[in-house]
């Protein structure tokens, strides 16, 4: 049987788009192996939103290729869009494939097996033609309903890499959780790149999202990252449905006004405290996650400071928080105010500190109340798993089953800087 | 991205011009923009369209700025040169159940009139107020596009517009009623502060309609 071991980079997005092309490598009798050890077949499916994200992919092209010098080394994903000419030019990778062509990574390592060398650019061209995922490597089941994005924030490389908003097909949406659903999915996570704006015919988010929620079964939904200026009233009314879980990452970027305008951000803090005050009002523990950017250009302490304070403020679960570097033919790259280094790194140092301690803060809300946990790993009397929150939790109980969802009461929270709730099953 | 033939080159000012191209199959919604730049180049800038909806041809409106690299070379096209054009791209479009219903206030500095000029061109019976934020009047770009009355022009370094000073300061003296619906395009600095102005006065901006180019 031949191996194959996959490396996922960055977004949600990618994380799905490597289940469904593993699940296929799976269905084909391929096994799967992890990253570190020796396989016939790697595929990294790279990012390219930071410096770092480049380097990482560079990292494991050069792991991959010591492992197994043999191995057929596939690299998808930003990176290849963004680095084409550079990933080419490495001998040890054997194909560089773009995000748009990444759902036929599977038939090019056929193919290159039976003897027929296909160029990527042969491949089809297909967004959404990613199977189901029901054996990747998650119990959540993942669903694509939008890729690309067309809000072109200075900062962000997304969507020359992406390519523009396209929206999947209402009806491949429902047939595609319908399917995950009947095979035994319980969670169903929506994926895309801005997913806030979709819109296929007269259907907007709201509309899928209302839909999504009105099918049978006993699962539950959950909305990945959303934008800010990507959502109304009638997705508002839509989060206190039972299946919906309390749960949003809701992409914040500063706490500065003249910073978002300068990242052509579409919404003001004032805004966004109302949405967050909307949404808290339908359940007041919501747990609202974020992303930060550290040290864009021309952000002065009093720009950092305000970030800071909108954090303590709006106590969010959560903050995904990461230093601004330079992403080529961005509008960004061309501000002449850019940050030291040495002072993104002070300032990171301090946000994490203070999300850490909001994160505590929010979470030991959670002790002396119940979760509904979705059990990811047990060995019958101790399982793990998430909250509706999306908070993780452990707990004990009896005959516990994976993919089965269990009422824990919370008892305490570990101390770890990513603190995790235990409790006991609740019969 | 599609390639669009240029028609003329029309000048303005010393540094800003209209560029007219063919349209071809090309549509949009009013206040949207493109990306420009020569055909193969990998340098591309923004442009919001200038023309209206239904002409037949596309405009963009740009001044070229200083040790800028596009608005440069943009300037020395010539009738039958190629561009690429990509989009349309934006959000800073009018909703369809306003547009005959409310009373309007557009707040622009500089080229930032672009988008401005496609709304009223393409709506011409808009019940509408133009505030044009500039340095000297003879960037009051083609203000006989606007019905007299209707536009302000606002020159903060000579006296010779309808107003001296910045529109900031024209809101202030000026206080808008609540009801008014406000598009804000140019730059960051000017919607930063017109923003709380207008907050200030109860203007009820709901979703911003805010389209900033540096
Ligand atoms: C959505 C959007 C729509 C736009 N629409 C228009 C339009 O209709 N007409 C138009 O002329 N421009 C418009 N712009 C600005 C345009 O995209 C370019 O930024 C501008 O033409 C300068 O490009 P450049 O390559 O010449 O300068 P660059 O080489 O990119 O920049 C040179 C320097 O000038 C600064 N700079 C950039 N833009 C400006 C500016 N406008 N004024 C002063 N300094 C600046 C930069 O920060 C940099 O330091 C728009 C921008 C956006 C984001």
């Amino acid at each position: 049987m031949k191996k194959v071991a996959f490396k996922t980079l960055g977004c949600r997005l990618n994380q799905y788009e490597t289940d469904a092309i593993a699940s296929q490598f799976q269905d084909n009798d391929f096994q799967l192996v992890p990253f570190d050890k020796e396989a016939d077949v790697y595929v990294i499916n790279s990012c390219t939103v930071t410096h770092q994200s480049d380097h990482k992919s560079r990292n494991f092209i050069n792991q991959a290729n010591r492992k197994n010098p043999n191995s057929i080394l596939v690299v998808t994903g930003c990176m290849a869009n963004n680095a084409k000419n550079e990933l080419e030019s490495r001998e040890e990778i054997n194909y560089v494939v773009e995000n748009d062509r990444k759902s036929s990574v599977f038939s090019l390592v056929e193919a290159h097996y039976k003897g027929e060398i296909l160029h990527p650019s042969k491949l089809n061209t297909d967004l959404f033609s990613y199977g189901s995922t029901e054996k990747g490597f998650h119990t959540r089941s993942m669903v694509k309903i939008q890729d690309g994005c067309d809000n072109f924030c200075t900062f962000c490389i997304i969507p020359s890499v992406r390519g523009r908003a396209v929206s999947r097909p209402i009806q491949d949406i429902l047939d595609n959780v319908r399917d995950v659903i009947s095979n035994g999915a319980k969670e169903v996570v929506l994926t895309g790149v801005n997913i806030g704006r979709y819109e296929f015919e007269n259907y907007k988010f709201d509309d899928i999202v209302e839909q999504i929620l009105e099918l049978e079964g006993d699962f539950r939904l959950r909305i990945s990252s959303i934008e800010p200026d990507g959502f109304g009233d009638k997705f508002l009314g839509l989060l206190n449905h039972p299946k919906m879980t309390p749960h949003l990452h809701l992409c914040l970027q500063s706490g500065s006004d003249p910073v978002l305008l300068q990242m052509r951000r579409m919404y003001t803090i004032k805004r966004f405290k109302e949405i967050v005050d909307r949404v808290r009002s339908v359940r007041s523990d919501f747990n609202i996650t974020t992303d930060v950017i550290i040290g864009f250009p021309g952000e002065s302490d009093q720009d950092f400071d305000a970030t800071c304070n909108i954090i303590k403020e709006l106590q969010f679960g959560h903050v995904h928080a990461f230093k601004y570097s330079i992403r080529k033919g961005t509008r960004a790259e061309r501000m002449t105010e850019q940050v030291d280094e040495k002072i993104k790194t002070k300032r990171s140092e301090l946000l994490r500190g203070i999300s850490d301690q909001v994160k505590k803060q929010y979470r030991t809300e959670f002790i002396g109340k119940e979760q509904i946990v979705l059990v990811e790993k047990t060995n019958g009397k101790i399982a793990k798993g998430y909250g509706e929150h999306y908070i993780p939790v452990e707990f004990s109980g009896e005959e516990l089953k994976k993919n089965h969802f269990y009422k824990v009461k919370i008892k305490s929270m570990t101390a770890e800087d990513e603190p995790v709730l235990t409790g006991e099953q609740m019969i | 991205m599609r390639s669009h033939k240029v028609i003329e080159i029309r000048n303005l000012t010393p540094s800003t011009y209209i560029i007219r191209m063919e349209k071809n199959d090309f549509t949009f919604k009013t206040g949207q923009y493109i990306t420009l730049g020569f055909s193969g180049s990998i340098d591309r800038r923004e442009y919001s369209i200038y023309s209206s909806e239904n002409d037949e041809h596309l405009e963009v409106l740009i001044k070229e700025v200083e040790n800028g690299l596009v608005s440069k070379k943009l300037k020395r096209c010539k009738p039958g040169d190629k561009l690429d054009i990509d989009g349309p791209f934006g959000h800073f479009s009018l909703q369809n159940d306003e547009i005959n219903k409310k009373k309007f206030l557009f707040i622009a500095t500089g080229t930032g009139i672009s988008p401005i000029h496609s709304f009223i061109a393409t709506h011409p019976e808009m019940d509408y107020r133009l505030l044009h934020g500039v340095r000297k009047e003879e960037e009051a770009y083609e203000r006989d596009s606007y019905e007299n009355g209707n536009y302000i022009l606002c020159t903060s370094r000579e006296k010779t517009g309808d107003f001296h000073g910045r529109v900031t300061e024209y809101l202030k003296q000026n206080p808008v009623s609540s009801d008014t619906v406000c598009y804000l395009c140019g730059n960051c600095h000017m919607i930063y502060e017109a923003y709380d102005i207008l907050e200030k006065q109860g203007v009820q901006l709901g979703p911003i309609h805010t389209e900033v180019y540096f």
